[in-house]
């Protein structure tokens, strides 16, 4: 600790804090303009200064000064009054007066710090500027002439956002913030508005709403993807206003710009149901009686097994749990699983296989009233656990890793908030950042290494990597205790080093630094994603990723760990709470009865017209059609099931094919918990009315009551209560705070799994098609209102490769038909070099062109691309 | 006797001459003073617009929450003006806080005092109602 005094008081203080930090810690006022928290000191605004002694014999910025030993601080001097009341005239000099029209007006740092410094007049003079405002940009509104030069909007973008779109033009008193004299083009993620401190930077969504004190403020969890994101909705009149990030400013542009899904004009409003082959409305009584009746009718008929249910990465944690308790207790079966069956669910799997399912010892009920929404089991003394959930990384942490993979993900779109630790990472000196991809992403300009890969090598690409750090450390000893090492060496053996250089077109050079790299790494961390885990061969590729990790990852490090993305905001919850035909809550495999067939098995049993296959659906959302691939094939089965049931908010796809459709709440107007990407609890409040549908949980716990079932629940709070108790992986959980409990020793072991080392790309057609995320959206959630993300990004363009572009004849925005073995589509292009000759990416979110006409298993296939 | 009973006429003629200090209301209305408290309304310019901002700020500092339901609009030249206001006569104390606190002058305390009604609902001003119809100012002391 560092003793100093601060107007005579003696203080004590971390070492590495600065003046202003320690003033704020302990009460003592000291105004300022251009510091943010959630910045590194700026020092433009000069408001911050103090008298420091021994010091030199002027005044210093607070913000950007270090505290030492023995220092002494005067915050509050005549002289200082009035160097600070100078300094804001010289600010208001030329700032429009425009407090009743501007947004900030109400929550503005210069209105508050004008009259904490009493300035009332302004008695200098100078050139007017022209106002040049800019009302082109969108989602931004910018307005030069309320600008104080802070510089806090270009440091968060370049920064925290790593962004780097916008930046000060010209000098001195003519200082201005500029886009390179162009309307905004950038991530659209908002961040610059709120840490903006006066209203230069405005919220289009938000422009003119309200003021800014009249939102009544509701903290919730964001519901796009897995980020787990906190922040509060303001609302009034029973509508969103805008969300904010109150604690670190940063969110992306989904979550901040994407709430209007809540208001979009084709959210269902009562359920429906089919007669004649069309929709008609009707009451929810009669909806649910006939849902049960349909539901007796088919186990009367075919058995228990005949109902197959799918749960939601999109509902609660509580809405799943009742759903698999509908299920498992209500019907004794195992006939449900999740849609992560095709993404997420194949990280976990594969990393079960390497580390293990969860076990967790040494945890107990306290005895205590817990508050609502925290796990009522503690850990004991001594209490540990192992399995895969203890390599699983906390958000907080990566950026304490000193090397991070990241293999085939572009991370930014994926789950932004990983790629704002990474930004936080990479101010760290030693800290190195390889990236392996086959087409340019974001992050590649912050790269120490970049890694471009033919498509589909993956696989060979991480054996090399196994290979070359084994090669150069011949005696190499995992820190996690591991068996099996010799087989995995075994396995690889036939893999050359020619081979593995020509089959991913990565020179051996750059693969033996990468594992040079690896191999040095203190508290190394891999990141991977949904691109890679839709693959086919998703599951052995994870499979690889976590021998790699294996072989490497010293989890005892802060930061060294894995980070699979959990794609959407529940999909990590929805596995955890047992929504898998195999495992209960918890990752608990089933006992008792045999597991049901998965999601995959299902189609196939369907297929095959099985006797076994279901006679009746009931879906959580999530829509089969559009999210799973080969759709014509999905729909073809899909049809032969006798009754559906979908809950959705909207009238999807997939609910176009079902018998009945209940409409669900979404986000902000229910209650609940997600678990983000990196273990965090999520709490959703409501904030908003329901105007006439339910919650998820409420449906399911109604229909399960019809059906005799002991469903019965008051509120989510009563469910997640039980949940939670059979959830000792979730021991000492509360919201924000993320699992597993860093109290519960984390005893780690793995078995090296050999893997298939090759690239599944079949067909001989000339481009390779890859389907991923777009910045802008999440899912198909965001693509319901036409405002927010879809006034960025509207519609699908298939980034095509200049040289192709020209060998093909194209131009920017004209349209091509794209056929793979298995369809057609028609889609306008986007020229872009991030993609490397040979291949074109399509993003998945919309329902024209419907990326799944194409695919067959894979989100990676072959296409040939037609002019017209 | 008889004079004090002349001086009382006189007094009586002499008032029957001079200028009477009662009104003859309703025929005749009360002259009222520049300072006089009336209803509040929202003022037009020169040329009919409002001059309304939709900033709020009267209906934060209205003590008896007579001002109500502002709704901004967003106009072409992207202007910020009102597209709702309602100003209730029936909570209104006529105390001119709005007036202070309005920076664009646009809410006056206007000179009318006739505000009974038979009917409550016609208390309650809409946007419209709550406008001045012409932009001449009926008080002495404007702005």
């Amino acid at each position: 600790m560092v003793n100093l005094t601060i107007d005579g008081r003696a203080i004590q203080a971390k070492p590495g804090s600065t003046i202003l930090e320690v003033a704020k810690e302990n009460g003592i006022f000291i105004p300022y303009l251009c510091y943010h928290p959630a910045l590194k000191p700026i020092g433009s605004c000069r408001i911050c200064v103090v008298d420091v002694k021994p010091g030199p014999p002027r005044p210093i910025p607070a913000c950007a000064t270090y505290i030492t030993e023995g220092m002494e601080v005067v915050t509050d001097t005549p002289k200082l009054a009035a160097l600070r009341q100078e300094l804001m005239k010289l600010v208001l000099i030329n700032h429009a007066l425009e407090c009743p029209i501007c947004d900030k007006g109400g929550e503005c740092e210069l209105q508050d710090l004008t009259h904490a410094l009493s300035v009332s007049t302004v008695d200098l003079d100078a050139v007017k500027l022209p106002p040049n405002p800019d009302y082109v940009s969108r989602m931004v509104e910018r307005h030069p002439d309320r600008c104080v030069t802070c510089g806090r909007c270009v440091k968060i973008c370049r920064d925290r956002v790593g962004a780097m779109a916008i930046n000060f033009t010209l000098r001195g008193y003519f200082t201005e913030l500029a886009s390179g004299a162009q309307p905004l083009d950038c991530e659209f993620c908002g961040s610059c508005i709120d840490i903006c401190p006066v209203g230069a930077l405005i919220n289009k969504q938000f422009k003119y709403r309200a003021r800014a004190w009249e939102g009544a403020k509701t903290e919730m969890a964001c519901s796009f993807c897995g980020g787990g994101c906190t922040y509060q909705a303001h609302t009034k009149n029973g509508r969103i206003l805008r969300v904010v990030n109150e604690d670190s400013v940063l969110l992306c542009g989904r979550g901040r710009f994407g709430w209007p899904v809540v208001e979009a004009d084709d959210r269902l409003k009562t359920p429906l149901i089919r007669d004649n082959g069309k929709f008609r409305e009707a009451s929810w009584d009669e909806a649910l009686d006939l849902v049960a009746a349909k539901f007796k009718e088919t186990m009367e008929a075919g058995g228990a097994k005949a109902v197959y249910g799918v749960g939601s990465p999109r509902a609660t944690n509580e809405a799943n749990y009742i759903f698999q308790k509908f299920f498992r207790e209500g019907l004794a079966t195992n006939q449900l699983d999740n849609p992560g069956r095709y993404n997420y669910v194949r990280a976990i799997k594969a990393m079960a296989e390497v580390f293990g399912t969860p076990k967790v010892e040494g945890v107990e009920a306290g005895g205590a009233l817990v508050p609502a929404y925290n796990s009522p089991l503690v850990v004991k003394e001594g209490g540990q656990g192992s399995g895969f959930p203890f390599v699983l990384g906390k958000l907080a942490d990566l950026s304490k890793a000193d090397l991070v993979l990241v293999v085939g993900t572009d991370v930014t779109p994926e789950l932004p908030p990983l790629g704002w630790k990474l930004m936080e990472a990479k101010e760290n000196a030693n800290f190195r950042l390889v990236l392996a991809n086959l087409r340019k992403t974001k992050f590649d300009r912050y790269a120490d290494l970049s890694l471009r890969y033919k498509p589909g090598s993956e696989r060979v690409l991480i054996a090399g990597l196994i290979k070359f750090i084994l090669a150069e450390n011949p005696d190499w000893t995992p820190a996690i205790q591991a068996t099996g090492l010799d087989e995995l060496k075994e396995s690889l053996k036939k893999l050359t080093t020619k081979e593995i250089t020509t089959k991913t077109g990565v020179e051996d050079a750059a693969l033996k630094e990468a594992a040079a790299l690896l191999a040095q790494a203190q508290a190394p961390a891999i990141v991977f994603g949904a691109e890679l885990l839709s693959q086919d061969k998703g599951q052995q590729t994870a499979l690889a990723l976590a021998d790699l990790f294996l072989l490497v990852g010293k989890p005892d490090s802060p930061g060294s760990a894995m980070y699979p993305v959990a794609e959407k905001n529940n999909s990590r919850g929805v596995s955890e709470v047992g929504v898998l035909p195999d495992m209960g809550p918890g990752y608990v495999p089933v006992e008792g009865s045999d597991p049901g067939p998965t999601l995959e098995e299902v189609l196939d049993l369907l297929e095959k017209d099985d006797p076994a296959s279901p006679k009746a659906l009931y879906l959580l959302g999530g829509d089969l059609l559009r999210w799973l691939p080969n759709r014509s094939r999905v729909k073809k089965l899909l049809k032969k099931v006798p009754f559906i049931v979908v809950q959705d908010a909207f009238l999807t796809d997939t609910a176009q094919l079902a018998q009945v459709i209940l409409p669900v709440a979404v986000h902000a107007e229910q209650e609940g918990t997600f678990i983000s990407s990196t273990g965090q609890l999520g709490l959703l409040n409501q904030a908003l009315p329901t105007n006439g549908v339910r919650p998820d949980w409420q449906i399911i716990s109604q229909l399960g009551v019809k059906l005799g079932f002991a469903l019965k629940y008051v509120n989510p709070k009563e469910i997640f209560r039980e949940l939670a108790r059979k959830m000792p992986l979730w021991a000492g959980l509360a919201p924000k705070l993320s699992a597993p409990c860093p109290a519960i020793k984390a005893a780690v072991t793995g078995k090296f799994a050999p893997f298939e080392a090759d690239i599944s790309l079949p067909g001989r057609r000339p481009y390779t098609l890859i389907i991923g995320k777009s910045l802008q959206h999440s899912g198909s959630f965001t693509t319901h209102h036409p405002g927010g993300p879809m006034s960025v990004t509207g519609k699908a363009l298939l980034t095509v490769n200049p040289e192709d572009a020209r060998s093909l004849g194209l131009a920017a925005g004209e349209v091509v038909k794209v056929i793979s073995s298995h369809g057609e589509i028609t889609v306008p292009v986007d020229l872009s070099a991030e993609v490397p000759a040979g291949v074109v990416f399509l993003p998945e979110h919309f329902a024209a062109p419907a990326a799944n006409d194409l695919t067959l298993n894979s989100n990676l296939m072959r296409v040939t691309i037609q002019k017209g | 006797m008889i004079i004090p009973l002349l001086k009382g006429l006189a007094t009586t003629l002499k008032m029957a001459l001079s200028k009477p200090i009662t009104l003859q209301y309703p025929e005749e209305k009360r002259e009222v003073s520049p300072r006089w408290r009336g209803h509040p309304e929202l003022t037009i310019d020169a040329d009919g617009t409002r001059r309304c901002v939709a900033c709020t700020l009267c209906l934060e500092v209205c003590p008896s929450n007579a001002i109500t339901g502002i709704e901004a609009g967003e106009a072409d030249d992207h202007g910020k003006y009102p597209v709702a206001f309602t100003i209730d006569l029936q909570r209104c104390i006529f105390c001119g806080f709005c007036q202070e606190a309005c920076p664009k002058g646009a809410i006056k305390l206007n000179n009318l005092y006739e505000l009974a009604q038979y009917d409550k609902k016609l208390l309650v001003l809409d946007i419209e109602r709550a406008t001045q119809s012409k932009p001449q100012l009926r008080l002495g002391d404007w702005l």
